[in-house]
């Protein structure tokens, strides 16, 4: 599917100033690297900076064909150990200070998703620098790769502290077609596609900018730092694929009752075709298109007879849902850039091989930090929202001893035996700099 | 019951509550301390109405969180407040659809110098005050554009400035703990369904 948006209308942003991967969405396929790096020496730090600076992409041209980007963002401990002015580290919100570690009670990270059960390098606060590279295809991933390792190889004072590689189709480990809802960022001149809402202020993605409030969302001092920056949030998760396949044939008697079971479990097919335009089966010409795909709301569904209320994407984007709870739905939109890591499973493989695979959740936004805690507490975690009480999203959640599903219908049907069917390994709150602050920060 | 069998009773609880109750409670009779050893002893009851944090600051018991403010108020603030008390009769009845408040209530203190805020809340501290701030701006900045230093609820510094002036509760406690108000809502669409269909039945 082509997720490259025209241009229609003249940008209004800085966006040579912009990283490219705020506003650029990945190549289908793609590959890529998320690299961890650890700052020991603060001028051997700044030394890389000024040496990855020229390999940072930024948005201008972001709707031309582009074979390979890297992006750049830095962590709370990161920009303590650049030798940021403590005044401007005072500056930056308390949460992102704090680390998602420090923020599990918050985030709702604990029992097995507890931060002691994470995996190395995440939260040992050695995590300063995450430096990511796209490319749509493996020669130029490679060649990208090699660029900042050979940048990297000759500086004492910083080290590569874990290198996951990143490759697929568009669709998740799973065997869903993912991440394609995006928001449209205004002034960004990116074409909306039917169904992608109102455009967004800018200042909910880009700081320094007028927000959904009409005013910039605080940004971290100096303004050379902190305009045209964003925060990013990145979480690895690890999938029980056999697991959600198991629930499948434990409640399901059929392939179609099965894959109509996991549909209102995502609230879209395998395709990617929603449950709101494609309601009894899944409908592949649809979920390829990128014109049709999001072109609904839930107007006409308010109890969820066809789109659960509880379902994955009903959750994570409530379009016209009337919610229980005053909520702006416009200003819980993220940028969304998670990349999937291991080889899918086929929907028959019913026992674990015990191999890594996942998704590394990524989101963006200058209120990525605020919302990823919101939508953990309130839309992942809870059902409250939407009257469902303790019911809890069925993908991303971290599931009660006991837990169970409802479909709606007359008469609705419980689904008992629901588990956590992602665990969270690690992750951490970044910043991602603006292309002139990169500079900045290299002293 | 004579003191003696209170006693008796009282020596049937978990030695290590009694050595708290004697130790903190040492000058009250033993009817009392034998009524506050057994609800300590009552895990179940404990677990249930268990005292958490609300987030930034309050406290929380099970899903509802309470917020107590004392903010120092404009001069003709109270005056100005109570105009717009008195055409609403007092009657806050709109506040409904925020969904998440249990109760609120507004009281003048120290001569209309100070405004005193309370409410229960669902939740926690900081999910929703950002939308407060794009979903109902003029209504909170009428209401507290009477405090003095009031810096707007679309600031920045909003939270902090609430959060200046919140005293904490040292004690808190709550009926149904786990019963939102979106869960009252849903309760009493189910009791109506309910009803209706125990009406056709007969």
């Amino acid at each position: 599917m082509d997720l490259f948006r025209r241009r229609t209308r003249r940008p209004t942003l800085e966006l040579d100033d912009i990283q490219a991967t705020l506003l650029r969405a990945r190549p289908e396929p793609y590959f890529g690297t998320h690299a961890i790096i650890e700052i020991a020496d603060q001028a051997a730090g700044r030394q890389l900076l000024r040496r990855l600076a020229p390999l940072v992409s930024s948005a201008a041209r972001w709707d031309e064909p582009q074979s390979s980007w890297m992006a750049l963002a830095v962590s709370y401990p990161g920009l303590v150990a650049l030798g940021v002015p403590q005044a401007s580290l005072d500056s930056f919100p308390a949460n992102f200070r704090a680390g998602m570690a420090a923020r599990a009670e918050r985030l709702r990270d604990t029992g097995p998703n507890a931060p002691r059960h994470w995996e190395a390098p995440w939260g040992s606060g050695r995590v300063h620098l995450a430096v990511s590279v796209y490319a749509d295809n493996a020669d130029d991933w490679r060649s990208t790769v090699a660029g900042y390792e050979r940048e990297l190889r000759d500086l004492a004072g910083v080290r590569l502290l874990s290198h996951q590689d990143f490759g697929a189709t568009g669709f998740n480990v799973f065997g869903y077609r993912d991440g394609f809802s995006q928001p449209v960022v205004e002034g960004s001149g990116a074409e909306s596609l039917p169904g992608d809402g109102r455009p967004i202020k800018a200042g909910e993605f880009v700081l320094g900018h007028p927000s959904e409030t009409g005013l910039p969302l605080p940004t971290p001092a100096p303004d050379v730092l902190g305009r045209n920056g964003t925060y990013v949030v990145f979480r690895k998760y690890h999938s029980h694929v056999a697991a959600f396949n198991r629930y499948l044939r434990d409640n399901a008697a059929t392939e179609a009752d099965r894959e109509l079971l996991a549909a209102k479990l995502v609230g879209r097919w395998r395709s990617g075709a929603p449950l709101a335009l494609a309601p009894e089966k899944d409908d592949a010409a649809l979920g390829s298109n990128p014109r049709r795909i999001n072109d609904f709301d839930y107007a006409d569904d308010p109890r969820g007879l066809r789109t659960p209320l509880g379902s994955h994407i009903r959750r994570m984007n409530p379009r016209s849902t009337k919610l229980e709870v005053l909520s702006d739905v416009n200003i819980r939109r993220i940028i969304r850039r998670s990349t999937s890591f291991g080889d899918p499973v086929a929907s028959a493989v019913l026992a674990d091989d015990g191999a890594d695979r996942g998704l590394d959740f990524i989101a963006l936004g200058a209120r990525a930090i605020d919302n990823v805690e919101f939508l953990q507490s309130e839309w992942v975690n809870s059902g409250n929202f939407v009257g469902l009480g303790k019911e809890k999203d069925p993908m991303i959640s971290l599931q009660d001893k006991g837990a169970y599903f409802t479909v709606p219908g007359t008469p609705p049907r419980r689904v008992h035996g629901i588990q956590s069917f992602n665990t969270l390994r690690g992750g951490e709150y970044l910043f991602m700099p603006s292309l002139s602050a990169i500079h900045w920060l290299a002293g | 019951m004579s003191e003696q069998d209170l006693q008796s009773r009282f020596q049937t609880l978990p030695a290590t509550v009694r050595e708290k109750v004697d130790t903190v409670l040492s000058d009250a009779k033993i009817a009392l301390k034998l009524k506050i050893a057994e609800i300590l002893s009552d895990s179940a009851e404990q677990a249930d109405h268990a005292v958490t944090t609300a987030g930034r600051i309050g406290a929380k018991s099970g899903e509802v969180s309470e917020l107590t403010v004392i903010m120092p108020l404009k001069p003709n603030g109270a005056a100005r407040l109570r105009k717009f008390f008195s055409l609403v009769s007092g009657n806050l009845a709109g506040a409904g659809q925020v969904g998440t408040l249990h109760n609120m209530r507004f009281v003048f203190l120290d001569n209309d110098t100070k405004l005193l805020f309370a409410t229960a809340y669902d939740g926690e501290w900081d999910p929703y005050i950002d939308d407060f701030a794009t979903k109902i701006p003029e209504f909170m900045d009428y209401l507290f554009s009477n405090v003095e230093g009031w810096p707007g609820i679309t600031s920045p510094a909003v939270k902090d400035f609430i959060t200046q002036f919140q005293i904490p509760a040292e004690a808190w406690f709550v009926s149904h703990p786990n019963v939102t108000v979106a869960e009252v809502n849903r309760l009493k669409r189910q009791d109506a369904t309910v009803q209706t269909f125990l009406g056709a039945l007969n």
